[in-house]
């Protein structure tokens, strides 16, 4: 069981070291203290490649990229970063918060490549949000996007860093006396990536094995990429990112369901061994 | 440490077959007796049967995880899953001599676990529902 937040202190530390810490308790923390913890989600090489200081996070410029919220009495937490001040996006976002099981979910990731082209699929020709394309899409943007090699829900390319991330939070959760960690996939590109980064299905493995069966020739999802949409073109099912998008476009409908409801988890020190897209090309 | 093998699939009635062979193959070039191969694998039947029929009930199904650990003599066979906790408490022995229509359905699943391994541990925890089965074995001479 998790301690009483209200009760974390320097005893509690040095007391018992393998009873969980909430993200709650750590937010009760004066700030320098919960500066020290939350500094260890974030890879060090992310932060000096654009020339953040690891510890004091402060950039080139003198001024401080890194935004930490951890309000008190709230068992979330969101680390951002953008590369320069006058950047408009952040390049790392991660959002972790306490689950009702004592546990900790992983409620975003982002990790995008501030030097590659931007892509205005966050937002509908209206500028309202698409919140990933989940709400709203902005189809010639997402059409771009596709052509560009990005996946659903991405705005600009990926900086490569999800396999650090996943071992930086590893180390932060088994600090915290953790055993696992879980989220939802955005999408099928991102659950394809953290199986290969070792997460397992808490709902949704089925589908997935659904979804490679009938991407296959003489499957309802190979015969539905019919070429009706850009994101339905013949040749999509041979990779992830082609799925995905064809996913995006709505493409399950003709299996009767949707992308949705799909919840993975990742034990701290093992690698859960999950491969539904076998011999898969990105 | 004991040399340690995993697979995971999807909890499906399928996913039986897979794990059987996985099972025999684990068994066979470690020089495991075929009683305690077939015993691991109708354990292994009966716990997996339970969570894809009750523990995912109702949700689109998650993984089963299945964990061999070979020590020299004994080895361990881990069922993880994250679907709703159902715990293999030891049921009391069935009465194969009632009459049909008097015997409750059900019930020889978890009573089969208990005869056929010399120990059986169910932990929930945010790592999954977790059934650990130990069954000691005599190697088979080369």
């Amino acid at each position: 069981m998790a301690p009483d937040p209200e009760e974390l202190s320097v005893s509690q530390l040095i007391g018992d070291y393998a009873l969980p810490i909430s993200i709650h308790g750590i937010n009760g923390l004066p700030d320098d203290a919960k500066r020290r913890i939350y500094r260890t989600l974030i890879p060090s090489s992310l932060l000096t490649r654009v020339g953040i200081s690891p510890i004091t996070w402060k950039g080139p410029d003198g001024n401080r990229p890194v935004v930490l919220v951890a309000e008190p009495d709230k068992g979330l937490v969101n680390l951002s970063i953008k590369d320069s001040a006058d950047a408009t996006d952040v390049f790392f976002c991660v959002e972790l918060a306490d689950n009702a099981f004592n546990g900790i979910d992983l409620n975003l990731l982002l990790l995008n490549d501030p030097t590659s082209p931007r892509f205005r699929t966050d937002y509908d020709d209206a500028s309202k949000p698409t919140y990933f394309g989940t709400v709203r899409r902005n189809l010639a943007e997402e059409e771009r996007a596709m052509g560009a090699g990005l996946a659903p829900g991405q705005i600009r390319a990926s900086l490569s860093a999800s396999k650090l991330f996943f071992q930086q939070l590893d180390t932060f959760l088994s600090f915290l006396s953790h055993h696992a960690v879980s989220l939802e996939p955005l999408t099928y590109a991102s659950a394809w990536v953290f199986e290969r980064r070792g997460f397992a299905y808490m709902r949704g493995h089925q589908l997935m094995d659904d979804i490679h069966r009938e991407f296959q020739p003489g499957g309802r999802l190979h015969a539905a990429l019919d070429g009706s949409t850009p994101f339905r073109q013949p040749d999509q099912w041979r990779t992830v990112r082609g799925r995905a998008w064809a996913i995006q476009d709505g493409i399950l409908s003709v299996l009767g369901t949707r992308w949705n409801d799909v919840r993975m988890v990742k034990q701290v020190g093992h690698h859960a061994g999950v491969n539904t897209f076998p011999d898969a090309a990105y | 440490m004991g040399e340690k093998l995993r697979i995971t699939r999807a909890a499906e009635l399928r996913t039986l077959g897979v794990f059987r062979d996985f099972i025999d193959a684990a068994c066979k070039p470690r020089g495991i007796d075929a009683p305690t191969c077939y015993d691991l694998k109708l354990a292994m039947d009966e716990a997996c049967t339970n969570v894809i029929t009750h523990g995912y009930a109702g949700m689109n199904p998650g993984s089963l995880m299945l964990d061999l650990e070979f020590d020299p003599q004994q080895v361990v066979m881990t069922i993880t899953d994250f679907g709703h906790p159902f715990e293999p408490y030891e049921p009391p022995a069935p009465d194969p001599s009632a009459a049909l229509e008097d015997r409750p359905t059900g019930g020889f699943g978890l009573f089969f676990i208990y005869r056929t391994m010399d120990h059986v541990d169910y932990q929930t925890t945010e790592e999954g529902n977790r059934l650990t089965l130990t069954k000691h074995f005599k190697k088979v001479p080369a």
